[in-house]
């Protein structure tokens, strides 16, 4: 048997995309270049103000991009929106939108129809999706009856209405609890698997990342620092981290910086117990005694100290040099 | 004291509302259009009929041109209480308002005051642009009494009624707390009622009895009475009566509105109501 | 396959919006408060002048303005709510075309304050009994005509609202009344027995709503048949047809437009 190569489903070239605000220019992508292949969960990993969305939205024809270009099923996002409408589908958690006085039934075989969907099929696939989605006793609900939880699930169901070849996900599980979270992972698993659809989803959830995408691209300020599988990247970090616990507040760790080996650190504050917890991305076991013995030469107290398997978190602090929430900070300033 | 700051507070919040979007003076234009058209509108109705029957008087051209804009004047500040808590529902204003310890009729007061500057404001640019347009278009002329004496007791009707409008809006904003649905077309029925019932068009009586008899009582009626008296007819006495009326009228009513309002907000907190959004 | 497209997305749009009302029948309440109090209000003061045959004028105003109402409220601002909730971007990233959405919105609009109207005409028929002579055939080609082009025009405002933001609730709130005013919903604004001078009257008669009273008030209570009103009819046709094309080309710019300046999702709220 020969084993075939995937298609490309999305293929993005040096794509750039600025926005004009009133005080300055925004660079929102600046040279984002990816491709992703048939039936791969493939994640968009950064911070708030990454990109992540605009990427979203110019792939699923909402926006223009400023340069470059990007293809959907072989089809330019800018010039043949209308072939890429037909074969994709998009989702964002922080929407939830429907029509509140109708049945979530009813809305979805309303938003089969914007596809053309002979009313047959469109209810044989409502009734598939929200066995699926855990849907099915909610469905004659009318739609502003429903919980968050539900109304997502209804969001997630409406994006794979039409068959998509793609689905565009941005930040699906955002708000929502854990089970739901959960339930919504493993039904795009399945989808992925089972239907070898793409689904692209943006996320700034490493742990979501980490359990269900196939590839992920980590991005920071309009770029893609490093695009591998999970396991890789973490893989590619070398030795476990290190997580410090140092007193008194304020701690001043610029120092560790300058430590040869240490590829980048976060802190985060715990004022309860009066101390910063350092988690430091180190290449070797060298590189530990040296950050130990910086600390201890700095003149604050080490409380303790231990090693900590990699996430993504650390692959990105490796790369950054700073953590996702300081990051944010920066960003915002 | 403290209330007096949230009054005025709440007034700025108001004004940012209405004229946030835009600059001032578009705003203001915006919103005198309506009332302007609407004081045509029936001016031009009456002025067809009447030349149809050959019963044409100018002078109820000016009846109607100062009923015409003194209920919209009332319709257009007194859901404005009403409106402050249904937007307020949707953008977490009003919960915040509600769940601080104090009352938050202080808060719907000055989004009330703050409307009542504007709407007094294109009442009268209408009032006068409609007198304008109507002695052109009807080609004839209109009485109207415009002297210091005529302006500043048209002046006192409209603060005269001030209370009255504030009953209604507070009365409203009563209802709105427990509406959880379609609040916001109040301010239609609000207008209908009073184009109807408060002698804006046409005189009460020609309403059948008990209907008419409603609208004779109502402060509003006599608010307009009263500003006819000012600016159409000149008789000072009836005008004090009328004025009298209207503002003892207007307070008792927001006495009434105001107990309701407290019973209301009550009900609220005790049944969490507040924060409901259906659409 | 294209034109299968094109009426399912019109039939589930109108289905949508006939829906909702039909589940909440409440609506039909919040519909007629305006129509209905004006139409008495003005009907009363049509009376007070001695003069009962033009009272059946402020009922056929209260009749049409319903149906102003609603291509205001539900068909000029609609996509501006849509964009709010997330509706719209739902609707540009599916492959329905535009022109078929709101052409079932309006027929969904049309549906919707069907029940209002024929509430005021009842209401006001029982209430004034205003003197009618007829010519049915001419009325019921006239109502479908100026309804046709009036959300037509409905259609092309809301392809002009995309480009508004926040201002969307004060243009409708400062539209509705003086169309109305200038249309002559109530009263002939066009015409012998216009109020207005003929510059005023040339620019109402850019409404098709102005065309289209004219007409309706001829045929209902003037008994004009198809061979005195029939300019009337063709050019509500035209405007109509216009309209309906113009919005298409409107919707077709904004769309690019809000592609390039990032606008299509943007929220205020
Ligand atoms: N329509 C717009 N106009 C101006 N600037 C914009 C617009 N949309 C996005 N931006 C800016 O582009 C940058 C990237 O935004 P984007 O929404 O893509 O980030 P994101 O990765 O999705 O972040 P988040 O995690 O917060 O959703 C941000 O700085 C944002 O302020
Ligand atoms: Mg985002």
């Amino acid at each position: 048997m020969l084993s075939h190569e995937p298609e490309v489903r999305v293929e993005v070239q040096n794509l750039r995309r600025e926005f004009d605000s009133k005080e300055r220019k925004v660079v929102a992508l600046n040279g984002v270049s990816l491709k992703v292949r048939e039936g791969e969960i493939f994640g968009v990993l950064g911070p708030n103000g990454a990109g992540k969305t605009t990427l979203i939205r110019i792939l699923s024809t909402l926006l223009l991009p400023t340069s470059g270009v990007a293809r959907v099923m072989g089809f330019d996002v800018a010039s043949e929106p209308e072939k890429v409408r037909a074969v994709i589908n998009m989702a964002s958690g922080a929407e939830r939108a429907g029509y509140d006085y109708i049945s979530a039934r009813g809305n979805l075989w309303f938003f089969s129809q914007l596809y053309g969907l002979p009313s047959e099929v469109a209810k044989a696939r409502i009734k598939a999706l929200s066995q699926l989605l855990g849907l099915d006793d909610y469905l004659d609900r009318k739609f502003y009856m429903l919980s968050t939880g539900y109304r997502q699930r209804v969001t997630i169901a409406r994006a794979f209405i039409n068959d998509p070849k793609i689905v565009f996900l941005d930040e699906p599980t955002i708000g929502l609890d854990v089970m739901t979270a959960m339930s919504i992972r493993e039904f795009l698993i399945k989808e992925a698997r089972e239907n070898g659809r793409t689904i692209f989803l943006a996320t700034h959830n490493m742990a979501e990342v980490d359990a269900i995408c196939n590839r992920v691209a980590i991005i920071d300020r309009g770029r893609i620092l490093t695009s591998d599988t999970p396991t890789n990247l973490k893989r590619s970090l070398g030795a476990p981290a290190l997580v410090m616990e140092v007193s008194p507040l304020p701690v001043n760790l610029a120092f560790l910086g300058a430590v040869e080996g240490v590829k980048g650190f976060t802190t985060s504050v715990d004022e309860e117990r009066g101390l910063a917890r350092v988690q430091v991305v180190v290449e070797s076991e060298e590189c530990v005694r040296r950050a130990l013995a910086g600390v201890a030469a700095s003149g604050m107290r080490l409380v303790s100290s231990w090693r900590q398997q990699t996430t993504l978190e650390e692959v990105f602090v490796s790369l950054v040099g700073r953590g996702f929430v300081e990051r944010e900070h920066e960003v915002g300033e | 004291m403290s209330s007096v700051k949230t009054v005025l507070a709440s007034i700025r919040i108001g004004w940012y509302r209405d004229f946030g979007w835009t600059n001032p003076l578009t705003g203001f234009l915006m919103k005198t259009i309506a009332p302007v058209a609407s004081v045509l509108s029936a001016s031009i109705v009456y002025w067809l009929g009447s030349s149809a029957a050959g019963s044409f008087d100018p002078s109820h051209v000016s009846y109607i041109i100062v009923g015409a804009a003194l209920y919209t004047h009332v319709a257009g500040y007194s859901w404005v209480p009403s409106q402050a808590i249904s937007e307020g529902k949707w953008s977490y204003v009003f919960p915040q308002v509600f769940i601080s310890p104090k009352s938050s009729t202080p808060f719907l007061v000055g989004r009330c005051l703050a409307s009542f500057v504007t709407s007094a404001l294109t009442s009268l640019i209408s009032l006068a642009f409609a007198y304008y347009v109507a002695a052109a278009i009807f080609k004839s002329s209109i009485p109207f009494i415009v002297t210091p004496l005529s302006m500043s007791l048209l002046l006192g009707a409209l603060l005269a009624n001030v209370p009255a409008t504030l009953g209604l809006g507070i009365l409203l904003a009563a209802y709105t707390i427990f509406a959880s649905k379609f609040e916001w077309a109040l301010p239609t029925y609000v207008a209908g009622l009073l184009m109807v019932f408060s002698e804006a068009l046409f005189p009460v009586s020609v309403l059948p009895w008990p209907l008419s008899a409603f609208g004779n009582v109502l402060p509003f009626t006599q608010f307009i009475r009263a500003a006819r008296e000012a600016v159409v007819y000149g008789s000072v006495s009836a005008y004090s009566y009328y004025v009298g009326y209207s503002l003892l009228g207007g307070l008792l009513f927001l006495g009434v509105s105001l107990w309701a309002y407290r019973w209301a907000e009550r009900q609220g907190r005790k049944k969490g109501i507040i924060d409901r959004k259906v659409v | 396959m294209e034109s299968r497209l094109w009426l399912r997305a019109l039939y589930a749009r109108m289905w949508v919006r006939v829906m909702s009302v039909f589940n909440e029948p409440l609506w039909i309440a919040v519909n007629i408060g305006f129509p209905f109090f004006s139409s008495v209000g003005l009907g009363l003061l049509y009376a007070s002048t001695g003069l009962r045959s033009f009272v059946g004028f402020a009922i056929l105003g209260g009749i049409m303005i319903s149906f102003w109402g609603n291509v205001l409220w539900s068909m000029a601002s609609q996509f501006y709510w849509d964009k709010q909730v997330g509706l719209f971007e739902i609707y540009l990233t599916s492959p329905a075309p535009m022109t078929a959405i709101l052409i079932g919105m309006s027929l969904g609009g049309v549906v919707n304050t069907a029940p209002s109207a024929v509430l005021v005409a009842v209401a006001g028929w029982l209430f004034f009994a205003p003197p009618l002579s007829p010519s049915w055939l001419a009325v019921v080609l006239t109502l479908a005509l100026t309804l046709a082009s009036l959300y037509a025009m409905g259609m092309m405002l809301s392809s002009l609202y995309l480009a508004y933001g926040r201002e969307a609730e004060s243009i409708n709130e400062a539209l509705h009344e003086p169309v109305s005013l200038i249309s002559g919903v109530y009263f002939p604004s066009i015409g012998n027995f216009s109020p207005f001078p003929f510059s005023v009257q040339v620019f109402a008669s850019l409404i098709p709503l102005t065309i289209g009273m004219d007409a309706l008030r001829r045929a209902l209570f003037f008994s004009q048949g198809l061979s005195s009103i029939y300019l009337h009819l063709i050019v509500l046709s035209i405007m109509g047809g216009a309209l309906l094309l113009l919005s298409s080309k409107t919707m077709k710019l904004l769309e690019e437009k809000g592609r390039r300046e990032g606008t299509i999702s943007v929220r205020l709220r």
